[in-house]
């Protein structure tokens, strides 16, 4: 963790400093006037951490002492380490749950924190982890997420192998790259769902990570740089329909490439977990083999916290034939959480770790087989939470399920 | 420009190190800005006025005396911050100094079935432990506004009020026992009598209620013993709206002396508080609805609750009471937290632009006889005031009952205020302090209290906290000195430095 002097030397706010500012005082300043802190029970890291300076409070109130001249970004950078980007604080708010609606107002703490991460990096504070971990995806194109193992261009694919997909198209299938290197499984399974349902898509001809990880941890100019390559590969290929297996990738279609291009960006983005859903519910993908598992769903942070969308996976394991499904309710999962977001477990795996243990626990007193996810990224920590207890709780992806449930095969290529 | 600020020996930082570990003592700037301001008013112009020197994360009660022991070897302040919500300015500090955060000391130590209590650490919020009891179907009933935030050692710190306390008591009844860290370091355990779970004891003095709403300056809660209860089967919430205020109070009177035991909460809103969202075009806010409003809560088994319930519809009827629906009933019951501090929804500048404002709540405790005219007093205050300076704002005001298991006698007077931090200064919180001293000063000419559950520490208020207290205030401050000789912990709180000048020390040898 970097560290922050205690009495650093008055600087002049840059540039770019007065511009952040500028445009995230009124919403800070909402946080900051209320001080009611409802949200920090809600916060996966605070839950952990408890510390004040690791709260959305905290997130918040530090614009408001930087408007004032008393902190700088030198001394908060490491702060906005300590947040996952679940949304979780922003939709239990008071402001917004209350009164947002009526004042069209939802506290954007999420934006304050990629602003603020993204304000450090042009600052020249970097986080060591995070610098190391983005250089590798400018230099390789996608996230260095099986470590010491090259990730490459040449393999981006390679998830495919056997399957025979065509490259190009008017849709096509963006797989994130947790999901193209580490959970092969989970790809392989959404390609034999849509191929079973009859749904054309073809892959990209160069596929580079999204570019969203690089948007969460601040290196905005990589982000908007890799954004711009998908673009033009898929105009490139004619698509005009983009089809998302992970909820990371759908923000970063849906809020930061909006952002980056304007109306410009005239793509549709569909969340694979909606058209699946919406597939069984036309009779298009019928789940006749039953799957004799007890399981939990665990809210994908970015699809129930970020986008409200919590149906259409519980829809899809209602229609799963054998399952035994117990329910937690959405609203109750705003305080759940992998740790697996927004390069929390680069720079703090210990955190990641801690609030998974946790969130698997949470499942376990349901007394459970299995916890389902939407969310690539949370599977790898929470089957490292689970691996770690004596009652072996399987943790897969709802798509693996579905394409068991369909009879096809997921088996991941080796 | 940054404002440089104080640090404590260096030789005293590797101590509390040695304490607490390296990384629970704090020293960056972001880390003390962040401890500087609770839920309360505040003059954020001033800023660096109330940050900590340094501020430590301790784990357990040892660490805590450890800290407390070194804080009187080098003379340093001792502040304690539990959640930081409170509505007083108790975990404010105002010379520096330790700041003594116990977040990480959020452990669930035991819960008794067979002797009905749990035994936590002071970091433990109630809905945490309540929802820990589920399974045993129980629940610890302390229902503060920031019922989901506050902690528990917060709770005994500021001797807090509770929404539900007409039917299960306030933390001062639920607490049964606790162990505080000392002014010196010593740790002791208080309740009443000796055992950690007895209720009630003619054992010695007790001393449970004299650190009950310590406010820091008696030393830190580390562990208590708190009361559970079990789950009521049955919850019926129902609000009336009236015809104005005065019958609204006339009607909460009849309530509260009705004898239900299932009562937990009646109450009465003025409605004010929905002129600003009626002054814009908004459709589903019809302007009739904007009158005052009595509510109640009851609790218990369904047989209780559903002839309790019955009995007060129709009380409420006969007294013009006109029912507001289940539904709107069951909502307003349900976010009755949430709803605590909306700034966009209290704020206004005069020219109609809505602000954020923070929601100030002063919270005195006045007699039944005396509410009416108490609150003509502290709306002429509040409205003078905002005439005069743009950044504050009279809300609305709400009334409790105020004592435990029995509505009736006196009451909590709630009254708002909102305060546009942004735009403060000097002038300004000069006349808030002002502000704050005259509506203490009408609580105590009325047989009141300055604040039932909040704590009498903010600026102004305290001034007049002797004047409440009369000669017991003397036995405050010797009771102050006796246990904090050098004056450590949470010092300028509550008027209590006079307990060291020499005039009061000669007059006490």
């Amino acid at each position: 963790m970097a560290t922050k002097p205690s009495n650093p030397e008055p600087s002049a706010s840059s540039e770019a400093e007065r511009e952040v500012l500028e445009k995230w005082s009124a919403a800070a300043n909402v946080c900051f006037s209320s001080g009611h802190k409802y949200c920090q029970p809600m916060c996966p890291v605070m839950q952990v951490t408890r510390n004040e300076n690791h709260s959305p409070t905290a997130f918040n109130a530090n614009v408001v002492a930087m408007e004032r001249g008393e902190l700088g970004i030198e001394d908060v950078a490491s702060d906005y380490v300590h947040c996952t980007q679940c949304g979780g604080c922003e939709i239990r708010c008071p402001n917004t749950l209350f009164t947002g609606d009526m004042y069209r107002f939802r506290l954007r703490t999420v934006d304050i924190v990629k602003a603020m991460r993204a304000l450090a990096v042009e600052s020249g504070i970097h986080q060591p982890a995070w610098e190391v971990w983005n250089r590798a995806t400018d230099e390789r194109k996608n996230e260095p997420v099986l470590g010491d193992l090259e990730v490459s261009q040449e393999r981006v694919a390679s998830w495919a192998d056997g399957l025979d997909l065509p490259i190009g198209g008017e849709t096509i299938l963006f797989c994130d790259c947790e999901a193209a290197f580490y959970r092969t499984s989970l790809p392989r399974s959404v390609a034999a769902i849509l191929s079973c349902a009859g749904v054309d898509f073809g892959l990209m001809r160069e596929q580079w990570c999204c570019g969203g990880p690089a948007a969460e941890m601040g290196y905005m100019e990589q982000a908007r740089r890799f954004a711009q390559h998908n673009v033009d590969d898929w105009r490139a290929s004619g698509a005009k329909r983009i089809l998302v297996l992970d909820p990371h990738d759908y923000i970063a279609f849906t809020e930061d490439y909006p952002r980056f291009f304007g109306n410009e960006f005239d793509f549709e983005i569909v969340l694979v977990v909606e058209l699946v859903a919406e597939l069984i519910r036309n009779g298009k993908l019928e789940l006749t083999q039953p799957v004799e598992r007890v399981v939990t769903y665990h809210d994908a942070c970015r699809l129930n916290k970020r986008k409200g969308i919590y149906e259409a996976p519980r829809e899809i394991l209602r229609a799963i034939p054998g399952l035994t499904f117990r329910d937690v309710d959405r609203v109750t999962q705003w305080a759940y959480c992998s740790g697996g977001g927004a390069g929390l477990p680069i720079e703090r795996p210990d955190l990641t770790a801690e609030i998974s243990r946790r969130r698997v626990e949470k499942a376990a007193e349901l007394e459970i087989d299995t916890l389902v996810s939407a969310c690539v990224w949370s599977e790898r920590y929470l089957a490292a939470a689970a691996s770690e207890r004596e009652d072996a709780i399987d943790v897969v992806d709802l798509m693996e399920l579905v394409a068991q449930a369909a009879g096809l095969s997921s088996d991941p290529v080796s | 420009m940054a404002t440089a600020l104080r640090s404590i020996p260096d030789a005293a930082l590797g101590e509390l190190r040695s304490i607490c570990g390296e990384a629970f003592v704090l020293t960056d700037r972001s880390a003390r800005f962040n401890r500087a301001r609770v839920s309360t008013a505040f003059p954020v112009h001033r800023w660096a006025d109330f940050v900590p020197d340094v501020v430590v994360l301790p784990a357990t009660a040892a660490e805590v005396s450890d800290i407390v022991r070194l804080a009187n070897a080098w003379s340093l302040p001792v502040v304690p911050r539990a959640g930081g919500t409170g509505i007083s300015d108790g975990a404010r500090p105002l010379r520096g100094g330790i700041l003594v955060d116990i977040k990480r000391m959020d452990q669930i130590l035991e819960v008794d079935l067979a002797n009905r209590t749990a035994t936590v650490q002071p970091g433990v919020n109630m809905r945490v432990l309540t929802d820990y009891l589920r399974p045993f179907g129980l629940i610890y009933p302390d229902q503060p506004g920031s019922y989901s935030q506050s902690l528990i050692g917060g709770r005994i710190g500021t001797n807090g009020w509770s929404m539900v306390g007409g039917r299960y008591g306030h933390p001062r009844d639920l607490v049964v026992s606790f162990e505080m860290v000392l002014p010196t370091g010593d740790i002791v355990r208080v309740g009443d009598g000796g055992g950690k779970s007895i209720r009630k004891s003619s054992s010695g003095y007790q001393l449970k209620h004299l650190f009950m709403g310590h406010q820091g300056t008696l030393g830190i809660a580390t562990e208590a013993t708190v009361e559970v209860v079990t789950r009521p089967e049955c919850e019926l919430p129902a609000y009336f709206a009236v015809e104005d205020w005065m019958a609204g109070y006339r009607v909460l009177g009849t309530i509260a002396h009705e004898g239900v035991a299932t009562l937990s909460r009646v109450f009465l809103y003025d409605g004010w508080r929905l002129e600003y969202p009626l002054s814009e075009p908004l459709d589903f806010i019809s302007p009739g609805q904007a009158v005052p409003c009595v509510g109640f809560a009851l609790h218990g088994i369904e047989e209780e609750v559903r002839g309790a319930g019955k009995r007060l519809m129709r009380v409420l009827s006969q007294a013009g009471g006109r029912y507001l629906g289940d539904e709107v009933s069951r909502f307003e019951w349900a976010s009755r937290y949430d709803r605590y501090i909306q700034p966009l929804h209290l704020g206004r500048a005069r020219d109609g632009q809505v602000i954020p404002m923070y929601g100030h709540a002063q919270d005195a405790a006045i007699p039944y006889s005396e509410l009416p005219t108490v609150r003509q007093k502290y709306e002429q205050i509040v409205r003078s005031l905002s005439e005069r300076h743009e950044v504050f704002l009279f809300e609305e005001t709400a009334v409790h009952p105020n004592g435990a298991f029995r509505a009736g006698g006196d009451y909590n007077m709630e009254l708002r205020v909102g305060i546009w931090e942004q735009r403060l200064n000097d002038e300004s919180w000069a006349a808030w302090v002002k502000a704050k001293r005259d509506l203490a000063i009408v609580a105590i000419e009325h047989g009141g209290s300055i604040s039932n559950g909040h704590g009498t520490v903010c600026d102004g208020e305290v001034d007049v906290l002797p004047l409440e207290l009369g000669h017991a205030f003397e036995v405050m401050k010797k009771i102050k000195r006796t246990l904090d000789p050098n004056n450590v912990m949470n010092p300028g709180k509550m008027g209590l430095d006079a307990a060291y000048e020499s005039e009061f020390r000669d007059d006490d040898t």
